[in-house]
């Protein structure tokens, strides 16, 4: 199984299928409207034509923007497009009831579990999403969600744009918004220069974008919940807004094109080791020059596997990566014998990881800091609950429980950080934050940020928060298991009795 | 070396009630724990608060538990979400009907207040439920909390009271001399202790094993899944079609139920608590149930570690040597019995009785239990079959 049939997807079922394994290809996209209304799983910022063009045609628009596709199918791939993995299930100490490793797949209508024997993860990789006054409105959204619009889907409603960061992700937001017949009225970045590739700058530069270092944006503002212009401001050294600075652009969008984060939660349930590692983008998989896991079934490649600015420049990692996952993948079914697997996989090397990827972390941090001293910490850390920044590190409880005590308000991360390692999950169930329907993917990493800013501890040792299937929001009726065996009806238990069934 | 009058192992809502009622009744108490706060089962149940007749034993916890549910969150100072509108099972075959009317015979007997209610009630009790109930049983004084919360308001009002928490810190083994613990030796170093409450959940035999006591628990895993925020439904803690559940303050519909899997557990490390497929059959059970709403997109499932002695009970006792230990594990009833969990143990604690009615979760009653009854009755984990 390869779930994501971007550049390194389609390379790695390729190179899998051409050595005679069995291969099944499935991607998410086209993305119905129900979802990218909710922002899944690109930070769609409600930026999408309404209504989008039907399924056939958006089929047709996916299958057009990646080549490669055909050629997988040429080689024997199955494709399956518009089907959505959900989750992934394999058994482990607590838990021996499956006769082997499978996920749970699902389009519009119905979902379904299919087995495998190796897994290539090549998902991508999300916007890291930071929010300010005003960013729930529509309009803001993210870099990759732009990408897809503009690309893929051919239907990005944006007139005029301010994009945040400026490193090769920006500044390719910018070009590609450009070229697409978009304005683009800035772009902004915390650093003191412009940090992405120069020759791209100074096109943009050339075509009258303004580019603001050392500035970040206070709000955005608009009517009806639409942005319509956005509020910008110096910063100093210490990420302080300088007072008299402010600067109002109109724009209908702002774009995050800070950094992309490796969508890594099918890895996570399958139990791959992650680490933090601000090179590649925050939590990413380990993984060795082969692109193994840690799980000896499981896989990576492309910008899951640790995403950075050499990846966004061009195809040729991605596609290197994808291209050793399937060899190795292939080797370890048998498929290919170990010596030629190795040969082919030294050729690939260079390309696939020869990058030197530049730390991305002390640009979140600055990001972040500059973002909360601009905005206070009356803003939402997690827009679909509406955990504000101050509630978050107070730890109070829903505002909608309106109880609040002497004693409540004297609790808060900073205090609990001096019992012990701060539980992102713990503080999760406490406060809410993560727990809406976008599943965390628009604030785990600046709840993060703020968990260690407050109790002073590295962004690495806060345990990233745990990641439960599915892993996209599945209505009941398209989870609901229409093939479900009527022993399992007949056999239902009732909560622990006598009677209760056991499972296995 | 450090010390407290009592030791409570387990950062559980059992063992944090306690801890809370013992630190108000002036003892020096330390509670330690391998994880966090409500990590396992206490933080991850369905959050249900009723009584019960199908579990006659449990009724005079669960009736001084819903009393002190309804000002808990006052008297800690925390939240509990605790909602009580009541808890209704529905029946949808005609043999959980009859089931039904003998539950409603045995509650009137213990003096609860539980009515018959006809579909057309449930249907206005609860919008887009199925039409296929042939009607339900309601006790007026049911209700859900939220677990997380509850559990957290017990330790911090247990703190505000000076209560000491050792999170992290695993028990390592319990020292024993003439009969009696003398400390509790952890990842943080030995702890002297007066008395010792192991409120362990699935630890609660490994536990009892360092002080050479057999006590018969088997942990198994169970499986819960939520939807997103959706329109108020209802605010009643519901029973049917082989799930339990309830809509959270939030709107989020939150239920469970179906098969568990025995497993086993260590004392020094988190159990796994993977989901597994089954979530697609409590999400067919739950549109059956609630045809109204089977467009709720899921957006999470978590599964737990619960604990089960033999005859599905809690167990609350002092063993009869050590004669200083007392032990409270609570079969998957814990949460919403807790707040009479705590008062029952403090009383064991301080006066060494109590007198809330627990004849019947004392270890007498396994007195006969063979050492091999885990693998006698296949409450064993599966072996592995990839």
């Amino acid at each position: 199984m390869v779930v994501g049939a971007g550049v390194a997807g389609t390379a790695a079922a390729i190179e899998a299928a051409r050595a005679g394994v069995r291969v099944m290809l499935v991607d998410e996209n086209p993305i119905g409207a129900s979802m990218m209304a909710l922002d899944v799983p690109q930070f769609f910022g409600k930026r999408a034509t309404d209504p989008l063009p039907d399924r056939d045609v958006m089929l047709e628009r996916v299958a057009a923007a990646n080549h490669a596709l055909a050629e997988a199918q040429d080689a024997g791939v199955e494709v399956q497009l518009g089907t959505c993995v959900w989750g992934a299930f394999s058994n482990s100490a607590t838990s021996r009831v499956l006769d082997g490793p499978q996920l749970g797949l699902a389009d519009d209508e119905r979902s379904w579990m299919v087995k495998y024997d190796r897994l290539i993860v090549a998902a991508g990789a999300r916007d890291l999403a930071m929010s300010f006054p005003g960013s729930g409105m529509a309009g803001a959204m993210g870099a990759n969600g732009a990408h897809a619009l503009m690309t893929r889907y051919r239907a990005l409603t944006s007139r005029r744009m301010v994009v945040l960061g400026s490193g090769d992700l920006g500044l390719i937001t910018a070009r590609m918004a450009l070229d697409s017949g978009i304005e683009v009225a800035a772009v902004v970045d915390v650093s003191a220069s412009v940090r992405g590739d120069e020759a791209l700058v100074s096109r943009l530069q050339g075509t009258g974008v303004e580019i603001y270092a050392s500035h970040t944006i206070k709000e955005a503002v608009g009517s009806s919940d639409e942005i319509e212009s956005v509020v910008l401001v110096e910063i100093d050294d210490d990420c302080e807004p300088v007072a008299g600075t402010d600067k109002v652009i109109a724009a209908d969008t702002v774009c995050l094109a800070i950094d992309l984060v490796p969508n890594v939660e099918l890895l996570g349930l399958l139990g791959c080791d992650l680490s933090f590692a601000s090179e590649r983008g925050g939590w990413a998989p380990d993984h060795d020059d082969r692109m193994r896991t840690s799980v000896e079934s499981v896989f990576v490649a492309g910008d899951v596997a640790g995403v950075h600015d050499g990846m966004i420049l061009g195809d040729e990692i991605a596609r290197s990566q994808g291209r050793l996952a399937g060899i190795a993948a292939a080797e370890s079914l048998g498929a290919i014998d170990t010596d030629e697997a190795l040969a082919r996989s030294n050729e690939l090397q260079p390309a696939a990881l020869d990058a030197t990827p530049a730390d991305a972390h002390s640009d979140w941090q600055r990001w972040h800091r500059s973002l909360v001293n601009a905005g206070g910490l009356n803003v939402h850390a997690c827009e679909c609950e509406e955990v504000t920044r101050a509630e978050l590190i107070g730890l109070q409880p829903p505002r909608y429980l309106r109880q609040g005590s002497e004693q409540a308000s004297r609790r808060g991360v900073r205090t609990q950080a001096k019992e012990g390692p701060v539980n992102a999950d713990q503080v999760k169930r406490l406060t809410r934050a993560g727990m809406g329907h976008c599943q965390g993917r628009l604030c785990r990493e600046q709840v993060s940020l703020l968990l260690a800013e407050e109790s002073g501890a590295d962004i690495a040792e806060i345990p990233v928060m745990s990641y439960r299937p599915p892993v996209r929001p599945l209505p009941l009726r398209v989870m609901w298991p229409d093939d479900e065996p009527e022993q399992v009806r007949s056999e239902w238990p009732k909560w622990f009795s006598p009677t209760h069934r056991v499972l296995g | 070396m450090d010390s407290a009058d009592v030791v409570i192992i387990g950062a559980g809502v059992s063992g944090l009630s306690s801890a809370y009622r013992l630190a108000k009744a002036g003892r020096d108490v330390v509670v330690v724990d391998k994880g966090v706060v409500g990590g396992e089962a206490s933080g991850r149940n369905g959050g249900m608060v009723s009584e019960r007749v199908d579990e006659p034993v449990l009724i005079p916890l669960a009736v001084e538990a819903t009393r002190t549910w309804e000002t808990l969150a006052d008297e800690l100072g925390y939240p509990t979400e605790f909602v009580q509108e009541g808890r209704l099972q529905v029946a949808v075959t005609e043999e959980e009907m009859g089931a039904l009317f003998a539950e409603r015979d045995e509650a009137l007997r213990h003096g609860l207040r539980a009515e018959m209610v006809d579909p057309s009630d449930i249907r206005d009790m609860i919008p887009g439920i199925t039409e296929r109930t042939l009607g339900g049983l309601f006790f007026a004084d049911g209700g859900h909390a939220n677990t997380q919360l509850a559990v957290q308001a017990f330790a911090w009002a247990f703190q505000d009271l000076g209560g000491r928490l050792y999170q992290h810190t695993a028990v390592t083994g319990i020292q024993v001399a003439d009969g009696r613990v003398t400390s509790v030796e952890t990842t943080a170093g030995p702890i002297a202790a007066d008395m010792v409450v192991a409120a362990a959940g699935p630890q609660t035999g490994l536990m009892a094993g360092l002080v050479g006591v057999h006590i018969p628990v088997a942990p198994a895993r169970v499986e819960i899944l939520a939807t997103a925020p959706i329109e108020p439904l209802s605010p009643l803690a519901l029973v049917g079609n082989g799930l339990y559940g309830h809509q959270a303050v939030r709107g989020n519909l939150l239920f469970g139920g179906g098969a568990h899997e025995w497993t086993d557990v260590d004392l020094t490390t988190q159990p796994g608590k993977p989901n597994t497929p089954l979530i697609r059959n409590i999400a067919r059970r739950l549109a059956e149930l609630l045809p109204g709403v089977a467009d709720a997109p899921v957006i999470r499932s978590w599964a737990g570690v619960v604990e089960q002695a033999p005859d599905y009970m809690p167990i609350i006792d002092i063993l009869d040597s050590p004669s200083n230990y007392v032990v409270v594990t609570a079969s998957a009833h814990g949460f919403g019995i807790s707040p009479a969990t705590g008062k029952v143990v403090s009383d064991l604690v301080l006066y060494g009785e109590t007198n809330i009615d627990i004849g019947g979760l004392g270890l007498a009653r396994f007195a006969n239990v063979n050492p091999n009854w885990r693998h006698q009755r296949g409450w064993i984990p599966a072996p592995n079959r990839s």
